[in-house]
């Protein structure tokens, strides 16, 4: 018998990734494409970044409902993301998402960015209840589910993880993200040069590091005592370590027995094993979101849709404002109560 | 060096994600070693630096802080090669254990009380790193001590006692949800009795900055980086 599969179109506009992912309500994906806005030079722009998502949302919706082999009015249910962001870019995410609820007379679900990097992790790895440690670009987040909320445990106190190494590979010349060819320079040495560990309480401090790892590479023993591959390697072990110790300290404080790692930089393989090792020593199921879905996806943000709607239904139109400083930890999470 | 022969690690009391705690004793004395285990994730030389450290800035905190009246355990004997403190025990329950069991009366004379405390060290310039409710002990005769101060900082800056205040803040929430709005209110009322009046405007920095923290959001540095 062919079942009508009943299907989300999901919508990821936070930050440079606009993105559009088709999903359906038992969790397969029937497709996603994303259109990731690089900037030329320094950090993101706002405005610019608002205004290539706005020359290019209408071809990568297209393009995943063509990829999908359905039509737009195949979509029963549409959802975006509404916190947190940049302010002009989630409002492009929020327009274009009520303009089609309307048209399509289909339910809107706004949702919370970093829970849907969670909820679909939890789909993707088969993990009930995990401790996560969420990585990117944008965020450093330690979260687990306690009292009907994704609580904060740990977090940065400045600048993200991701756009700290960035930020420094960026300044060592490196191309945009620099993310992957740190890691690739690390990989070649194995020197250690000291970097200050910041960790207080469960939150983290990398602008020090940022700092002192742009001096390295300014100073005159730069190439002569030591070379880029021993600073990305120091900075690499730093900051994991930093991120390790916070992640093992929530867990021993949670006792959770899952420990999820998503985001961007869940990508990187020294991570992925310290992470790993402080999960066996506590009897933890480790997992890491596959690529695809650790960075910014719009198939994260329908799934999340489909959980909320599920269990409580849509917004009302008057409810999707967009809220650009929301924390996850200020939101009850109904699916899971 | 410690000689053995005076030391009798008798049981373990605690596993934590950074030390192995034995409650013993030393000289006949009621002891607590606290000794900070190696960790095989990071490089041995950043390991051994942080045990090393950690151990040093917190025997030294406990020493100073106990010049000026705030109930921490005394340092006995400290052993930077091994990473081992030997401190007093205290005899008590963790405020996180018995939280639950606490009337409102109770609550709000123990949380201004802590309140007080606080201010009391950030108002000498230290900064307590780590205040959770795992790290106050309530004893039987009700005194409250602060322990673990392995993240202690001297500091007198906003930002630090803002960020010293949110951590707390952000563990009633995830940890004590129901109590959070009660107890940390009165907290806030202890520590805000303990300035002055010309210091007032000092308080009120503080505070603001809390919420400032909270809101740093995403790609906050990144738009300032241009
Ligand atoms: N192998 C790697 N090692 C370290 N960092 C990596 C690696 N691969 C990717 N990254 C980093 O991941 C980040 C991108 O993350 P992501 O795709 O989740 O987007 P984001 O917009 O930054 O995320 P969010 O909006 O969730 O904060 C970049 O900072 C990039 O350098
Ligand atoms: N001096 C002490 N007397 C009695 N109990 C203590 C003492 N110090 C620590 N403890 C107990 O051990 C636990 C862990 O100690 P702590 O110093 O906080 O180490 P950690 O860094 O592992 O949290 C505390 O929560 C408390 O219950
Ligand atoms: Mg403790």
């Amino acid at each position: 018998m062919c079942q009508i599969r009943e299907l989300v179109l999901g919508i990821e506009s936070t930050a440079h990734t606009f993105s559009v992912g088709i999903i359906d309500f038992e969790g397969k994906v029937h497709s996603l494409v994303n259109d990731i806005y690089i900037p030329e030079k320094g950090g993101l722009h706002p405005i610019l970044v608002r205004e290539n998502h706005l020359n290019n949302f209408m071809n990568t919706i297209i393009k995943a409902l063509t990829e999908a082999r359905i039509s737009i009015k195949d979509i029963n249910l549409i959802a975006f993301s509404q916190s947190p962001g940049l302010g002009p870019v989630l409002k492009i995410g929020a327009l274009v998402t009520r303009m089609l609820s309307q048209i399509l007379k289909i339910p809107i679900v706004g949702v919370n960015h970093c829970i849907a990097h969670i909820e679909i992790g939890r789909l993707m790895c088969n993990i009930k209840d995990p401790l996560t440690l969420y990585v990117s670009g944008g965020n450093t987040i330690v979260s687990a589910f306690e009292s009907s909320r994704y609580q904060i445990f740990g977090e940065t106190l400045d600048l993200a993880i991701g756009n700290m190494i960035d930020s420094f590979a960026r300044d060592a010349g490196l191309s945009h993200p620099g993310g992957p060819k740190i890691e690739e320079l690390a990989q070649k040495s194995n020197k250690y040069l000291p970097l200050p560990y910041v960790v207080k309480g469960m939150d983290l401090s990398f602008s020090g590091i940022y700092t002192a790892a742009k001096r390295f590479i300014e100073s005159e023993d730069f190439n002569k005592k030591y070379n880029l591959n021993d600073v990305a390697n120091s900075l690499q072990e730093t900051a994991f370590a930093m991120l390790t110790e916070v992640t093992e300290r929530a867990l021993a404080h949670t006792e959770k027995t899952e420990v999820l790692l998503t985001g961007g930089v869940a990508a990187n393989k020294k991570l992925q094993q310290m992470i790993e090792y402080i999960s066996k020593e506590h009897n933890a199921r480790f997992e890491v979101v596959p690529l695809k879905y650790a960075g910014d996806n719009g198939a994260m943000i329908g799934w999340t849709g489909i959980l909320r709607y599920n269990s409580i239904g849509g917004h009302d139109i008057s409810e999707t404002i967009i809220n650009p400083k929301e924390r996850m930890d200020q939101i009850t999470v109904p699916w899971r109560i | 060096m410690m000689s053995n022969s005076e030391i009798i690690k008798e049981k373990l009391i605690h596993k934590g994600a950074e030390a192995s705690l034995y409650y013993g004793h030393w000289f006949n004395k009621e002891v607590f070693f606290k000794y900070r285990i190696p960790k095989k994730y990071r490089l041995e030389e950043l390991d051994k630096k942080i045990r090393t450290m950690r151990t040093i800035i917190e025997s030294r905190a406990l020493i100073t802080v106990k010049n000026f009246g705030l109930n921490v355990p005394q340092v006995y004997e400290i052993d930077t090669k091994n990473s081992i403190i030997v401190m007093k025990y205290i005899k008590g329950e963790k405020l996180k254990d018995i939280l639950n069991s606490l009337n409102d009366n109770k609550k709000q004379e123990y949380f201004k009380k802590i309140g007080r405390d606080i201010a009391l060290l950030h108002k000498n310039g230290h900064i307590h790193g780590d205040i959770t409710t795992s790290n106050i002990i309530i004893t039987q005769n009700e005194d409250i001590f602060l322990i673990d101060f392995g993240l202690h900082e001297y500091s007198d800056t906003i930002e630090d006692k803002s960020v010293d205040l949110h951590l707390f803040k952000r563990v009633l929430i995830s940890s004590h949800g129901k109590d959070y709005e009660f107890c940390f209110k009165a907290f806030l009322e202890g520590y805000k009795s303990e300035y002055d009046k010309e210091d007032l405007n000092v308080y009120n920095m503080i505070i603001k900055n809390i919420t400032a923290i909270e809101t740093r959001g995403r790609y906050v540095k990144s738009e300032e980086r241009l």
